[in-house]
């Protein structure tokens, strides 16, 4: 998930050391509560505007849908509805258990559960799984068919002609006895988790193999029966739902969830402040912090994210294909100004390296700070870092330095605008509308020097980050999507991320020390000025009960209790 | 006559014609707009990107995108937003109620209060009253729109929310007329005011000034002359007269509003109309979506402009001729 636009308004500094005691403190308290609270009750949540993109759960590739989704859908397998570490682990949902895979990571093999129905009183059954994972490449336009679901055999051939798609030979199903084997063209050590996501969530047979305008029926505790883009987001209880599996999708509490769209932001805190609105999806604005901080300190909840925002440096044109260019701005960079301008140290966490922390693979690592070894960063060193760019012959290059203009994003550019210049170099800003900025920045006939961005995980995977945002396969020439924004490709790290891909399968724990390794070798090698990992806020009413965070989803809707 | 409104209703298709060309040009002119990429989500494939463009026909030449466009958006009627990827038209008609309800209820308060006001001056000239009121018509004229309907948010919604005064308003949003009356009234009720603030600034200003300049016609003075109370001289003859550059101004403004123009009024107070819709397009480059909402925009400008043509020809066989 994208969704950069969830931190945005998140401006400027000064507030942010008021708000963040509060919050902080809160967050440690709250963030840990279980499920309570009564059922029924009519969950009120707003937000700035629709999940953007089509409303089809196959297409649709933002947090906002997708925490619907989760509660309307399910796949074979899903994450543990849970806060902490705890939530990132894989557990059964509609099958039975989680197989391991066999035949070199090649097949897996699932039993469904029995008695398990969508919400329109169809039996869920093993043909669904093929019929769902045809849908997914005959949509034609469903974002991860070719990246991620490719893998299965006849995947490809379905990607290059949809309309046919056949996958007869890599989803074999038996609906007598429940069973769904998936073949593989190749291992692949994430094909659980992607099976978690809502790509991958079954629907029912019948199902039109086009772009719907509301999510069809699923087999969670709600199902949508209102989707309108421009006014709200209805789900109510579906009452052909039993509850099979706390751990994979707990029944949930509220009656009716609503999510009404058109408001500021500012407008949202207003309405949670009136007890008008339950939750604000969007983060408060940086001017309602403190606000919110002081006088509803109990309703607001801070939690770190397994994201990173970074700065990327174009390793293949000058200056920055100088190895000590790059390595003196990560040194000169002072990224606790940058947490400022993001909102205060409670806000974000400065870091040096590619993965964020709490995610497997990450090992504290910081080579670019004042006294390293400690793995944090503690300070920027500008007498290294000058010393390092003098080495490289660079001073006096001009860089152009590529945010977008949202308020945070462009604070962040001017922050390394001045850096540059004080460093030697000539530096101005270019700041281009956020729906543009990213595809340009991926493409190398634009030829962005210096390019702002972020990520945040698709499922907790080390690849996620490495491999997807600096592998060589991730750089495509002249094209708008290439997420390996620096162009970084260095042979011997790739060897080292493909062993640690293949170890994956059978082994993760083992390929998470490989991963640590990559993790640390890219760093070394700084494609990158890696600022800081954000956390997020939530802003409740007072009557809801039982708030979970859960690092996949987020905050757990469905458990919230409003009675 | 029939010539001339053959004439203007020709020259009105060429420019909502032209606007709709040139719209269509700047958006493709736009540096690194790529409407399929956007559409694709953060890593897709190249075959996923080239599936997109070619359901989207955005891997058809440009004029034939052109085409493709409007055949969607007036033929067949369904044309698809870039964004949310639901039809555009039936998006239009549900915001096209909530946008007239807020503009036909600021007219009719601007209207009132104008006329109040404006003639109030008028009739006050000489006093204190006279000054006074076009201070409070230029400070009205003068406050941003948006500026206002935040502090007004700020005051009912927040600050003084829970006091006797303000603890009636509802939450920011619309309720729409059918469904609950009251609530659609009390919803609009801020939303007017802050719309119509302006507007009786300007229309106040305009009025007395007409007022004023009628005042010294000779028609005007024969009236008088002939015995009329002051009051008939005034209603009768004076204001009916001023108030022709008022109704022409109004029908002009009426229709810039009702195309959208209320947009920074609706984004405030959270109204799902046609501006807010055309808001939204822009922040998220929606072609399909700027794109209608442009042209029925336009539309109802260059219609509100034919009809006050037409209606100066009509007064006026000058303007025919011309």
């Amino acid at each position: 998930m994208r969704s950069r636009s969830l931190f945005s308004l998140l401006v400027v500094a000064c507030l942010a050391a008021l708000v963040l005691t509060a919050c902080g403190g809160s967050s440690k308290k709250k963030s840990s509560a279980t499920s309570s609270g009564n059922a029924g009750g009519t969950l009120m949540t707003v937000a700035k505007g629709a999940p953007s993109g089509s409303p089809d759960p196959q297409i649709n590739y933002t947090l906002q849908e997708w925490q619907l989704l989760v509660i309307t859908h399910d796949g074979l397998v899903g994450f543990k509805r849970a806060s902490g570490t705890e939530g990132t682990k894989l557990v059964p949902d509609l099958a039975t258990s989680v197989p391991k895979p066999t035949d070199g990571g090649k097949t897996y093999t699932f039993t469904l559960r029995k008695g398990i129905k969508f919400s329109d009183g169809k039996e869920l059954k093993a043909s669904d799984v093929k019929y769902t994972f045809e849908r997914l490449f005959k949509i034609g336009s469903s974002p991860n068919a070719g990246t991620w679901y490719n893998v299965i055999v006849g995947g490809d051939a379905c990607v290059k002609s949809p309309k046919t798609c056949n996958l007869n030979q890599g989803v074999v199903v038996d609906d007598a006895k429940g069973t769904v084997t998936f073949h593989l063209t190749k291992g692949d050590p994430e094909f659980l988790d992607k099976l978690a996501v809502p790509f991958a969530f079954i629907l029912p047979t019948g199902t039109p193999n086009k772009e719907v305008q509301i999510p069809p029926p699923g087999t969670g505790p709600y199902k949508f029966v209102e989707y309108n883009p421009n006014k709200e987001i209805k789900l109510v209880r579906n009452t052909n739902f039993k509850e099979w599996s706390k751990d994979a999708q707990p029944n949930g509490n509220p009656d009716v969830i609503i999510q009404k769209f058109g408001l500021s932001a500012e407008a949202e805190v207003t309405q949670v402040e009136n007890g008008q609105a339950d939750w604000m999806f969007d983060n408060p604005p940086s001017d309602r912090l403190s606000e919110i901080s002081t006088k509803h300190a109990d309703q607001v909840h801070v939690n770190p994210l397994t994201a990173v925002w970074y700065f990327a440096f174009n390793v293949r044109i000058p200056p920055f294909n100088n190895l000590k260019a790059r390595q003196g701005v990560n040194f000169a960079t002072d990224r606790n100004a940058l947490v400022k301008i993001y909102g205060g140290p409670n806000l974000a966490v400065p870091t040096c390296q590619i993965l964020p922390p709490n995610f497997p693979g990450y090992k504290p690592y910081c080579p670019y700070t004042k006294n390293p070894g400690s793995g944090k960063w503690t300070a920027p060193d500008m007498a290294k870092a000058k010393q390092l760019i003098a080495a490289s012959g660079t001073k006096g290059a001009s860089v152009k330095v590529n945010t977008d203009t949202v308020e945070t994003d462009k604070a962040l550019g001017l922050y390394f605008v001045g850096l540059l210049n004080q460093l030697g170099y000539k530096a101005t800003l270019q700041a281009l509308s956020p729906d543009i900025q990213y595809p340009y920045c991926q493409n190398s006939k634009n030829q962005v020097q210096f390019c702002w961005s972020s990520w945040y995980q698709d499922y907790p995977a080390a690849s996620d980050f490495l491999n997807i945002l600096l592998g060589c396969g991730s750089f495509i020439p002249n094209s708008n999507a290439s997420p390996n924004i620096a162009e970084f490709c260095n042979k011997p790290i790739q060897a080292q991320m493909d062993q640690a891909l293949q170890q994956g399968i059978t082994d993760p724990t083992g390929a998470n020390t490989k991963w640590q390794a990559v993790d640390k070798a890219v760093t070394d090698q700084a494609p990158w000025v890696s600022l800081f990992n954000p956390k997020y806020i939530d802003f409740l009413s007072t009557r809801v009960k039982g708030y979970q965070f859960s690092p996949q989803w987020y905050f757990l809707l469905a458990q919230a209790s409003v009675k | 006559m029939l010539a001339f409104i053959v004439r203007r209703l020709l020259w009105m298709a060429l420019v909502l014609f032209a606007i709709s060309v040139l719209v269509f040009l700047i958006f493709f002119a736009t540096p690194g707009v790529d409407p399929a990429r956007q559409m694709a989500g953060r890593n897709p494939s190249a075959e996923t990107i080239k599936s997109i463009k070619h359901e989207f026909g955005l891997d058809r030449s440009l004029p034939v995108r052109y085409g493709l466009m409007m055949k969607h958006m007036f033929i067949t009627r369904d044309l698809i937003s870039y964004g949310s990827h639901t039809r555009v038209i039936p998006e239009i008609t549900s915001a096209a109620p909530v946008t007239l309800s807020l503009v036909f209820g600021a007219a009719i308060i601007w209207i009132v209060f104008s006329i109040l006001f404006g003639v109030a001056a008028a009739v006050l000239r000489g006093t204190v009253f006279d000054p006074l009121l076009m201070i409070l018509a230029l400070i009205g004229i003068s406050i941003p729109v948006f500026w206002l309907g935040e502090v007004v948010n700020l005051i009912t919604q927040s600050r003084l929310h829970d006091s006797f005064l303000f603890s009636w308003v509802p939450p920011l949003g619309y309720t729409p007329l059918t469904q609950d009356p009251f609530m659609w009234f009390k919803q609009l009720i801020f939303p007017w005011l802050t719309l119509s603030v302006l507007y009786i600034g300007f229309y106040a200003r305009v009025l007395r000034a007409n007022l004023i300049e009628t005042e010294s016609e000779d028609y005007i003075r024969t009236a008088r002359a002939k015995g009329l109370s002051e009051r008939r001289v005034l209603f009768r003859h004076t204001l009916r007269t001023s108030m022709i550059t008022f109704v022409s101004l109004f029908g002009l403004d009426f229709a810039v509003l009702v195309g959208g123009g209320a947009l920074l009024t609706e984004v405030v107070f959270g109204l799902p109309g046609v501006g807010l819709l055309t808001f939204n397009s822009l922040t998220a480059l929606d072609l399909p979506v700027i794109m209608t909402t442009v042209i029925y925009a336009a539309f109802f400008i260059t219609l509100a402009s034919a009809l006050v043509d037409l209606v100066y020809a009509w007064l006026d066989p000058r303007v025919r001729l011309a």
